[in-house]
């Protein structure tokens, strides 16, 4: 098969696959400003409640708090994560390269739940906890698929590149990092994916976002609140799973065709 | 010009001079944060949160000056790393580990009269920070020396002894210790009912992720639909999972009053169950699925080749080869299940969240840390027993000196 022919294929495969970011999109646009309307169908799982509409706060300002705890995590883990491997792949810190892979894997052993107490005390209650809790619990696929992604890259690939007269720089802005970063992306995706989950405990230390209509239900015994939190989060999460699948198939086509 | 300056020189220079750079980050950060951060902090009562106290007002300048020179020493030997260099750091980083509770005993002395018997004393950020650096300082130490699994873990569960033993007699006045002794009972019955929820999830995942494998190697058209549904299962957060158990379990012992005689309803033991069964499920089929997958097609023709059945093939090749990645998922659901059920404290399955919770309403930091640590302490036994279990089962031929990073 030719380039060109390969590379339509993909393409094709692409436009076919590009439906699901928007039809989960569309689900939770669906679901942030539809919940207020369907009293109705939300009285169908409570019948006997006196409201069943999470009225506290809007859907869409709490999934908007929601993305900015989980964006904010995801960039300390991202930026630190993916130093982290960097510095212990090169030859002058190679020694912390079993630290930093057992740190890594402690930080996934530990439950978030309990990272998130501990945190308080340190940091009080609000937002800043859970974002430590939720780096920590995020770290681990990064680094690891950092590390993976930058060892399996072939010897003879960098030495070829360091022969051409590549600064080690160089070699790993235009060689290492470009070939790992299919794998880094998926170690990105993981964390990412975890993370929209696992923030919603948040909102047990007073962090205001989706979980709150989860905590509100089991506190009031309302179903109808839970499932208004849960769909949310579930779509939300789905929604950016499948954004970072056409991501990769994007960065997977274009390493393929080039 | 003689021939030898053409040679090159032999280098004798501080380029060969290799100090272990990971020990001497790690005790020089410990120097730092025992002489800048707070080492203990004293509360005169439950609720106001304590004042921080730094080293020399809380161990006296005998006791500063000790802790310097051990960490000092220590700084000094990872300068010229031997083997025997090793073993002495690693000697070192035990007696510190066993100094810690000593040095609390210490500060209570210095800083607690008799006459406020309500006064509370904390671990201050040097005393967590020490801990964990004391900690890594072991992985490291572990990894120079090949020290196994096992008898890391026994050191390890040495020094948990004398922590223990040291709260329950000698320090008093530690803040952890009073909240304890406040709810002893209450502390054992949680610990039990936790460990009781965990185990019995973890089981029963076990057994539904080994059958549902099963269906689905024979059945390959479902196997997408299966890993669709379970995946969309782990998008939902653990805690609504536990609160849409409520409902539908409510509903259920509503109906037959045969299951609410059992224990059975909306709140409790079990929907949690329930709901941390279904969260098991993904990671313990991805891992049973996967481990049965990897067993090589030669090594189960040779088993063919040599008369065996396929049951016997199952039993007898397949599955003992399968056996250490099947004990990865378990370690990954069971250590997820710990975590997992705290948050079921929630719907009043009770176990060691409850106090997490219950410290949170009531801004009572202290009982937070009486739950939190415990869970953190029984993931990581979880997690480092599991993982030595799987390091005992896998094939000998591959030789494991501990697990790859």
């Amino acid at each position: 098969m030719s380039p060109s022919a390969v590379r339509r294929s993909l393409a094709s495969r692409g436009a076919s696959r590009a439906i699901w970011p928007a039809t989960w999109f569309v689900l939770l646009m669906l679901c942030v400003w539809g919940f207020p309307y369907a009293d109705g169908l939300l009285r169908v799982l409570e019948p006997d409640a006196n409201q069943v509409v999470y009225q506290r706060a809007s859907l869409a300002s709490l999934l908007l708090k929601h993305l900015f705890v989980v964006s904010v995590a995801a960039v300390v883990t991202i930026v630190g994560g993916v130093l982290a491997a960097i510095v212990v792949t090169r030859e002058w810190g190679r020694d912390f390269l079993p630290m930093v892979a057992q740190v890594a894997s402690l930080g996934q052993t530990f439950p978030p739940v309990a990272v998130l107490a501990l945190a308080v005390p340190a940091l009080g209650f609000g937002t800043l906890p859970i974002i430590v809790a939720l780096v920590l619990y995020g770290m681990l696929p990064i680094v690891r698929n950092t590390l993976g992604g930058l060892q399996d890259v072939d010897k003879d690939i960098k030495s070829a590149a360091t022969a051409m007269g590549m600064t080690p720089w160089q070699v790993l802005r235009q060689v290492e990092l470009p070939l790992a970063a299919p794998i880094i992306l998926a170690g990105i995706r993981t964390s990412i994916t975890i993370n929209i989950s696992t923030a919603a405990i948040g909102a047990t230390v007073g962090a205001r976002n989706l979980g709150d209509p989860i905590i509100a239900g089991i506190v009031n015994g309302n179903m109808a609140y839970i499932i208004q939190g849960a769909l949310t989060i579930a779509l939300l999460a789905l929604t950016v799973d499948s954004l970072f699948e056409r991501l990769q198939e994007r960065l997977r086509s274009r390493l393929f065709t080039s | 010009m003689s021939l030898l300056d053409a040679l090159p020189t032999p280098q004798v220079s501080w380029r060969q001079w290799r100090p272990n750079r990971v020990l001497f980050v790690l005790f020089s950060a410990m120097l730092a944060a025992v002489w800048l951060l707070d080492v203990v902090s004293v509360a005169p009562n439950r609720i106001v949160s304590g004042e921080g106290v730094g080293l020399i007002e809380a161990m006296g300048w005998m006791g500063a000056s000790l802790v310097s020179a051990v960490i000092l020493t220590l700084l000094a030997l990872s300068l010229q790393p031997s083997r025997q260099g090793y073993q002495v750091v690693l000697v070192g980083v035990s007696l510190l580990l066993l100094l810690l509770p000593v040095g609390l005993m210490v500060a209570s002395h210095r800083l607690i009269s008799s006459d406020t018997p309500m006064a509370r004393l904390n671990m201050g950020m040097a005393y967590w920070l020490m801990l964990s650096l004391l900690l890594l300082g072991w992985i490291e130490l572990r990894l120079r020396l090949a020290l196994s699994r096992r008898r890391l873990l026994l050191m390890l569960a040495g020094v948990t002894v004398v922590w223990g033993l040291c709260v329950m007699l000698g320090l008093e006045s530690l803040a952890l210790g009073q909240e304890f002794r406040a709810r002893d009972d209450e502390f054992w019955r949680a610990l039990h009912q936790h460990v009781t929820l965990v185990s019995a999830s973890v089981a029963i995942s076990i057994v539904l992720g080994l059958s549902l494998t099963m269906l689905m190697r024979r059945y390959t058209r479902c196997q997408k639909i299966a890993f669709g549904v379970l995946n969309f299962l782990q998008t939902i957060p653990s805690i609504a999972l536990f609160g849409l158990m409520l409902g539908p379990l409510a509903w259920l012992a509503a109906k037959w009053p045969l299951l609410s005689q059992l224990g059975f309803s909306g709140i409790g033991w079990a929907p949690a169950l329930l709901a941390l069964v279904a969260y098991s499920l993904l990671p313990m089929v991805r891992n049973t699925y996967i481990a049965l997958e990897q067993v090589s097609p030669e090594t189960l023709e040779a088993a063919r080749g040599m008369g065996m059945r396929n049951r016997q093939r199952f039993i007898q090749v397949r599955l003992p080869l399968a056996l250490p990645v099947l004990l990865e998922g378990i370690r990954i659901t069971t250590v997820q299940a710990i975590g997992l059920t705290a948050v079921a404290a929630l719907i009043g399955a009770g176990g060691l969240g409850a106090f997490i919770f219950q410290g949170l309403g009531q801004a009572a930091m202290d009982m937070v840390l009486l739950g939190a640590l415990p869970i953190l302490i029984l993931a990581l036994i979880a997690d480092a027993g599991l993982g030595a279990l799987a390091d005992i089962l896998r094939p000998n031929d591959s030789v494991q000196s501990g697990d790859s990073p």
